[in-house]
């Protein structure tokens, strides 16, 4: 697949934004570290919606006919796409009354209720934007369970990484955030060592033998029609080089999680805000690299009309 | 929830008939007009060729009609420039045909010859021929020479009709067909059509091709069979059928001359004639009254077998037990033609046996009543149900004409000519064989200032005598057609024009007009050194060309456009009048004589005019006596004027139907004043189905004939009796010999050429190139075709068509490219003994393993056709033609020849044999690169990046 | 009513006649025009809605060069309008034809994600998806002479390798022709359930050869060929 900066964009942002909005709120409700000061509480939430924010906006840059973005809403009975739109939209009143209250510092039940919701629906909307891709029957690569845990486990750890930098900023106790943090990595890891593994053992989908209906001798692509690129080439056409898959992969798992397993435990023995900004930076860093191979190394079954033995 | 589907509005439509010209098949064509504009393209239902359906070329006509590479103004080439340097200066109509005027009517007051008049792709050779032989000089051709001559040369020298237009496969009742050598889209819808009835009816479809694409690729069987073999696979046939007495005896006594007596007199001038009475009848032995008799009689019991002596005292033999001899001899057992066909012996054995079973066992008889010529009536038609075709993989190679005449062996043998089921001939076919056409060849009349020619440039030579050679041998014809070198080049050799024109060889033109021929590109060999000829000056008069003076004509930007000194700009196919007339190249079927027409659906914006229009006023002006009233004054107002008027004998003119004043006649009758109207209300076609009765065996049927000898078809009911044994060639082997009674060749390389090539029975030898080439250097056949989607089109440059194929590659075998360490988009050097290019590699199963080949025309020269500079046709596509040479490799002693077949002239494109060898690193993009073509002053077309055609509102944006 | 196309690929010889006379049709259609990019350019490109490719089945010399065209399938579990987020991509109730409003589609290309044939192709000028109709503006027509409603590509075919009908129909041609011929259809194993079926390449049956005797040696054919008495 066409790896589109917009959604890469989009998905590490709105991710890490739902997944520490959903942290804070627990973080807050739990008073994890003796409990986050409120003004932090606050911004930190504000900050959440904003990524938020700017990730769905991105996400509106890869539509080519943006005018009729707003329809967008009319098909959540069906449609993921369409789901992740009304929640994610759905997720703003709750989040914003919980903020709302929390900076006015007023009704506590109805903050809470709003703040859980809000949560809930962070939490789906990260759900809703991995089942756009894992819904696909067309793309064996993206067609897994596996896609849903790696979006929830990376939003949350990219988001908590931005809680443990906050919380280092408040000055609170640190530890229980770098536990969080840490947990958090060994999950995210996890899913994505258990992802690679799995699309590296396929196994047999959809060939070119099923594709053509000849199964039974050996078919090759003589001519797809067309000398130049289609819109299909384009968009379905990207083959990511073997070896540049791997480092990526390698590049992607250390910025992502080495690094800050290594800056995380300093962070245990030393309080210092810059360890954190710096995990943070390479989190980002590995997770936009880590986005860029989920589009690049998928494959959809289109490609097996373009040349290509199996997907 | 569904949104509501609107349906077009037709209020602002106009549904108007034509003929397709997007390739040479003429189907009909229904066009939706919206304001002016073309809104859709489709095959007319009606129609005889297309019968509604239409190729990927006939829907893409739209952008064809929009094309940016459509000239728009005479242009002639800016005084002081040099020829090629593509500096034009843009003039009026009338400016030009006054220089051109002026010019032609100089030539045509001195030296008539001195004017060559070549043209390409066309559809009206009756007008271009006639306007030649009207100005009175022989050098007039269309591209046949270069394209099917070897067909059609065999084919009318053998059985009266030939491959081509001049006959089709009954689609209807055939049971097995053979496909030889057929590239891609030729005969486009019609055969398609008809591949298609086969394989429904249970048909078995074989193809004998070196590449598994286009119709091959939907054969039931494929032989991949090495490139110039054809022939040799079809001799190996006959020693098949012949082996094991597989012929229809009934046929061949009948309707061939395989009974005919042969002279068997060696060293002597009636060696190998056939023995004729008093009246030049030939003679056969009738075995019931065991003497010799007319073999053209009724009521004779001929010998098929036989040695013979006559009464006085000459050997003679049956022209069959003469092809027994040759083709029973063990040199074509399958066994011993299997490895130089590529092809198992057990599969030739097969397919011969399998070919005889279905005309022999799978007979077919239709209850219909006929008579033949001599009279007697038949209750049925027996249809031997084998049907062929053949063409471009037999016709361009320089043993095509043998190649091709052994194939025609193969259907008389089987008795499946013109019946059901088989190869049948399409009006005005059949004719005699060959007809009776002589090209002109009067020294006195051809240099005659002022007059006509009294008989076409082109024709039929049976005899020496019948050549277009002066009293010393040498050619009268610039292309030296009917001259010793290519004495059956009934279709010219245009391929040899601008290289002798250059040479002034045989003698130096002073003007050359070419009609829509692109022969500074991809129509031509050598195209690199072509265009170097085109530049060349002539030494011995400063300042002027080798080519004085270059007309061309085109509708279109054209790498040969570059070099003219006059630009005429024509219209496209849908702009103006045409006719498709049964006097050239008719649209006529099996079953039915037909002809069409195309006249203006769209209005030109430019100052074009169509080139026949032109051709009428010049003709007008220069007062060729065609063309001009006794008083002097013009006869034909115009081009639809002239094709309703104009006959070439009384009641037959260019368009067949609705002829007589009231339009109630047909094939013959007066002119009629609302022809083009009928016509117009006709859809723009004229069909006459032929009665069941004159469908089949139309050489001996006599109510056919009679029909076609009122029409002019033929000169006289008589039968067509077909030539296993071809007199003529004999006739001109002897000259060879130096045993003929009249003209015989003082050049050593002719005689040799006459005795080897002149045989009067099918042979197989080396493709002249490859026999002068080393085949260890040079390991591959190279071929080219086009694709089904611009098969015969004029060019590449339509915006659609372009998006399926912008980039040809040089295709070969997988398993070989593996074997030389090559892999798919390599670039590689393809070099023969004229050059070498690079281009891209791809790999593929379905290429025969010696084989290499490509897709023709789609390399073009930077900045023609309309395309911006960077398109891929100029930077990655390529031409093979760089490799291939229009002479064959020097011979020390001999003067240069033509890469041709020695008996027809036809162009060897397919005789190329080439070495292939991996590029170095960085060595990429296609070579020879070109200068970029410059603009043209009169090009003020807008080349927008995005385009949006549709034909309810404006389509362009930038 | 289910409308589809059914697709013989014994006779396919791949001319790509269909394909134009798709772009011909629907660029002045329905959901026209359909943009070129690069026309006259380097690398020219364009929304088409029927695109032809080439394959080759065995290796040589026992392969075969199988043409294959495809459009929409049209199917009847079709993913491209189920993640359809604006309910531009819709699927007829009446008739099975998939189709876009072009007035509704924000072209976030999910549907040509969803669909595993090719079959939806983006138009960037007008910002969106492009896909077969099945010529549903011709097909309806009641201006259009019966026999011409028909998508263009099968009306146009010159070898007749589409055929046009309704798979509910037991009786219709396409049903027919499906049942006799062993139709399939493409990747049954993403369970889209296509309406387009494919007609594989026909087997011809050996033709008997056992005719004539081989007669041994050159001499002795040509004296064992008797003359037969055949009187003209």
């Amino acid at each position: 697949m066409h790896p589109a900066f917009s959604v890469i964009f989009f998905t590490v942002l709105s991710g890490a934004g739902f997944g520490l909005f959903a942290l804070i709120y627990l973080a807050d409700l739990f008073k994890l570290g003796g409990g986050l000061p409120g003004a932090y509480v606050f911004w930190t939430g504000v900050l959440a919606i904003v990524m938020v924010g700017v990730g769905l906006m991105s996400s509106t840059f890869h539509l080519a006919n943006p005018k009729n973005a707003w329809r967008a809403f009319s098909r959540w009975r069906t449609s993921w796409l369409s789901r992740e739109g009304v929640l994610s939209v759905a997720f703003y009143p709750f989040a914003l009354a919980y903020l709302g209250l929390y900076w006015l510092d007023m009704w506590p039940v109805v903050r809470h209720f709003s703040g859980a919701v809000a949560t809930l629906l962070a939490w789906l909307t990260i759900f809703s934007t991995a089942m756009i891709y894992a819904s696909l029957k067309t793309i064996r690569h993206w067609n897994t369970p596996l896609v849903p845990a790696a979006y929830l486990s990376l939003g949350h750890f990219s988001g908590g990484m931005i809680l443990l930098v906050v919380a280092m900023l408040a000055g609170v106790q640190t530890l229980p955030f770098v536990l969080l943090s840490l947990f958090q990595l060994f999950v995210a890891a996890f899913v994505k060592v258990i992802y690679y593994y799995w699309i590296g053992r396929l196994g047999v989908g959809s060939t070119i033998n099923t594709a053509t209906g000849f199964t039974r001798a050996q078919v090759k692509l003589l001519d797809a029609g067309h000398t130049h690129g289609t819109f299909l080439t384009q968009e379905f056409g990207y083959i990511v080089p073997r070896l540049t898959a791997v480092s990526l992969r390698l590049i992607s798992m250390f910025l992502a999680f080495a690094v800050p397993l290594v800056l995380l435990y300093a962070a245990m023995e030393y309080h210092a805000p810059m360890l954190g900004v710096a995990a943070l930076v390479s989190v980002f860093a590995g997770l936009v690299a880590e986005r860029w191979l989920f589009f690049a190394e998928a494959r959809h079954v289109v490609n097996l009309y373009h040349g290509a033995q199996r997907c | 929830m569904n949104a509501r589907i609107p349906v077009e509005d037709h209020s602002k439509q106009e549904i108007k008939y034509s003929t397709c010209y997007m390739c040479a098949c003429r189907c009909g064509i229904k066009v939706t007009l919206q304001e002016g504009k073309v809104r859709y393209i489709q095959g007319n239902r009606n129609h005889p060729t297309n019968q509604g359906v239409l190729c990927a070329k006939g829907s893409a006509g739209i952008m064809k009609q929009y094309s940016k590479a459509k000239l728009s103004q005479p242009l002639i080439r800016k005084p002081g420039s040099e020829r090629g340097a593509g500096e034009f200066e843009a003039i009026e109509w009338e400016q030009a045909l006054d220089i051109l005027t002026n010019r032609l009517q100089e030539i045509r007051a001195t030296d008539p010859s001195k004017l060559a008049f070549f043209t390409g792709r066309d559809q009206m050779q009756a007008l271009t021929g006639l306007w030649a032989q009207q100005f009175g000089t022989p050098n007039w051709a269309a591209h046949g020479g270069f394209c099917s001559v070897n067909m059609a040369a065999a084919g009318l020298y053998t059985i009266g009709f030939s491959f081509w237009e001049f006959g089709a496969p009954d689609w209807d009742y055939a049971k097995y067909f053979i496909l030889w050598g057929v590239a891609e889209d030729h005969s486009s819808n019609p055969i398609k059509i008809g591949l298609e009835k086969l394989k429904r009816g249970g048909g078995k479809f074989v193809s004998v091709n070196p590449v598994r694409t286009g119709y091959s690729a939907i054969a039931d069987e494929w032989v991949p069979i090495r490139p110039g073999m054809d022939g040799l696979l079809a001799m190996s046939i006959v020693h098949v059928l012949l082996s094991r007495e597989l012929f229809d005896y009934e046929f061949l006594i009948n309707y061939t001359n395989a009974p005919w007596l042969v002279i068997q007199n060696p060293g002597h001038k009636d060696d190998g004639l056939f023995l004729r009475d008093g009246n030049g009848n030939p003679q056969v032995w009738d075995l019931e009254k065991e003497t010799f008799v007319n073999g053209a009689d009724v009521g004779i019991t001929p010998a098929l077998f036989g040695d013979f002596v006559a009464q006085d005292g000459r050997r003679l033999k049956t022209a069959f037990t003469l092809m027994a001899e040759r083709y029973l001899d063990e040199r074509y057992a399958p066994a011993n033609v299997a490895a130089e066909c590529g092809v198992p012996a057990e599969t030739i054995e097969r397919i011969a046996l399998e070919m005889a079973h279905v005309a022999f066992k799978e007979a077919i008889e239709l209850p219909i009543e006929w008579t033949d010529v001599w009279g007697r009536k038949h209750d049925k038609v027996i249809g031997r149900p084998v049907a062929m075709y053949a063409m471009r993989g037999i016709s361009a190679h320089s043993n095509g004409f043998h190649s091709c005449r052994a194939i025609h062996f193969i259907q008389m043998l089987l008795g499946a000519l013109d019946g059901p089921g088989n190869f049948r001939a399409r009006a005005p076919y059949p004719k005699p064989i060959p007809p009776h056409q002589l090209p002109e060849n009067n020294l006195d009349i051809i240099n005659a200032p002022n007059t006509a020619l009294s008989r076409p440039p082109l024709g039929f030579p049976t005899r020496p005598e019948d050549l277009v050679i002066d009293e010393h041998g040498n050619p009268l014809r610039i292309d030296k057609a009917f001259s010793w070198e290519a004495p059956l080049s009934s279709h010219g050799l245009m391929h040899m024009v601008i290289t002798n024109a250059v040479n002034h060889d045989p003698y130096a033109l002073d003007t050359l007009i070419l009609f829509m021929a692109n022969m500074a590109w991809n129509s031509s060999m050598n195209t690199k050194n072509i265009q170097d000829m085109l530049r060349e000056k002539d030494p011995e008069e400063p300042g002027q060309y080798k080519i004085p003076f270059l007309v061309v004509v085109d509708a279109f930007h054209s790498e040969m456009v570059n070099f003219a000194d006059l630009v005429l700009p024509d219209t496209t196919y849908l702009e103006r009048h045409d006719c498709i007339s049964l006097l050239d190249r008719p649209i006529s079927e099996p079953d039915a004589a037909a002809d069409a027409i195309r006249y203006p659906l769209v209005t030109p914006d430019r100052n074009v005019r169509p080139w026949q229009e032109v051709m009428v006023e010049l003709a007008s002006r220069l007062k060729f006596p065609a063309f001009t009233k006794p008083d002097g004054s013009r006869r034909f107002k115009d081009y639809p004027d002239f094709i309703v008027n104009y006959e070439r004998s009384p009641g037959v003119g260019f368009l067949s139907g609705w002829r007589g004043k009231d339009g109630d006649k047909f094939l013959k009758g007066e002119p009629n004043p609302n022809q083009w109207q009928k016509y117009i209300e006709n859809q723009s076609f004229f069909a006459h189905h032929w009665p069941d009765n004159q469908k089949y065996m139309r050489f001996v049927n006599r109510d056919y004939l009679e029909v076609a000898a009122d029409a002019g078809f033929v000169g006289k009911v008589e039968p067509i009796i077909m030539q296993f044994y071809s007199e003529p060639l004999q006739k001109f082997r002897l000259a060879g010999q130096g045993l003929y009674d009249g003209p015989q060749p003082k050049d050593p390389a002719d005689r040799e050429r006459l005795a080897r090539y002149f045989d009067p029975l099918p042979l197989w030898y080396e493709p002249l190139e490859q026999q002068r080439v080393d085949a260890g250097e040079y390991p591959f056949f190279a071929l080219t075709q086009r694709p089904m989607f611009m098969y015969h089109s004029w060019d590449s440059q339509n915006v659609w068509l372009r998006q399926i194929m912008a980039q040809n590659f040089l295709y070969m075998n997988a398993r070989k490219a593996a074997d030389m360490g090559l892999k798919d988009y390599d670039w590689v050097w393809v070099e023969s003994h004229n050059g070498r290019i690079r281009c891209q590699l791809k790999t593929m199963e379905g290429t025969q393993e010696d084989t290499v080949w490509t897709w023709n025309a789609i390399g073009k020269q930077k900045g023609t056709w309309g395309l911006k500079e960077d398109a891929s046709e100029a930077t990655k596509g390529f031409l093979l033609n760089h490799l291939i040479s229009e002479l064959l490799p020097e011979k020390q002693g001999e003067r240069r020849l033509t890469n041709s077949d020695p008996v027809s002239g036809q162009a060897a494109w397919f005789d190329l044999r080439v070495k292939i060898y991996k590029a170095q690193a960085g060595e990429t993009g296609s070579w020879p690169q070109f200068d970029r073509v410059k603009k043209l002053p009169s090009d003020h077309y807008s080349r927008p990046d995005v385009l949006r055609y549709d034909a309810r509102r404006e389509h362009e944006k930038d | 009513m289910r409308l589809g196309l059914v697709i013989d690929l014994d006779v396919c010889v791949g001319c790509h006649a269909c394909a134009v006379s798709c772009k011909e049709w629907n660029a002045s259609g329905t959901t026209g025009p359909l943009t070129d990019y690069q026309p006259y350019g380097a690398e020219p490109s364009g929304v088409w809605f029927n695109r032809i490719r080439h394959f080759e089945v065995g290796t040589y010399p026992n392969n075969k060069t199988v043409n294959f065209p495809m459009s929409c399938m049209h199917c009847e579990d079709a993913d491209c309008v189920t993640v359809c987020p604006t309910g531009a991509s819709y699927k007829r109730a009446e008739d099975g034809i998939v189709l876009v409003d072009q007035d509704k589609c924000m072209g976030c290309n999910y549907c040509s994600w969803a669909c595993p044939y090719g079959a939806r192709e983006l138009d960037r000028e007008s910002g969106t998806m492009k896909k077969c109709t099945l010529c549903v503006d011709r097909i309806y027509d009641q201006a259009i002479p019966e026999e011409e409603r028909q998508p263009s590509c099968v009306l146009t075919c010159p070898a007749h390798a589409r055929m046009f009908g309704d798979f509910d129909d037991p009786d219709s041609e396409v049903s027919k022709v499906v049942r006799e011929r062993e139709g399939y259809v493409l990747m049954p194993e993403l369970g889209y359930n296509p309406t387009n079926h494919y007609l594989p390449p026909r087997k011809h049956k050996p033709i008997p050869t056992d005719i004539g005797a081989d007669k041994a040696g050159l001499a002795g054919k040509l004296k064992q060929f008797v003359n037969r008495m055949v009187k003209r």
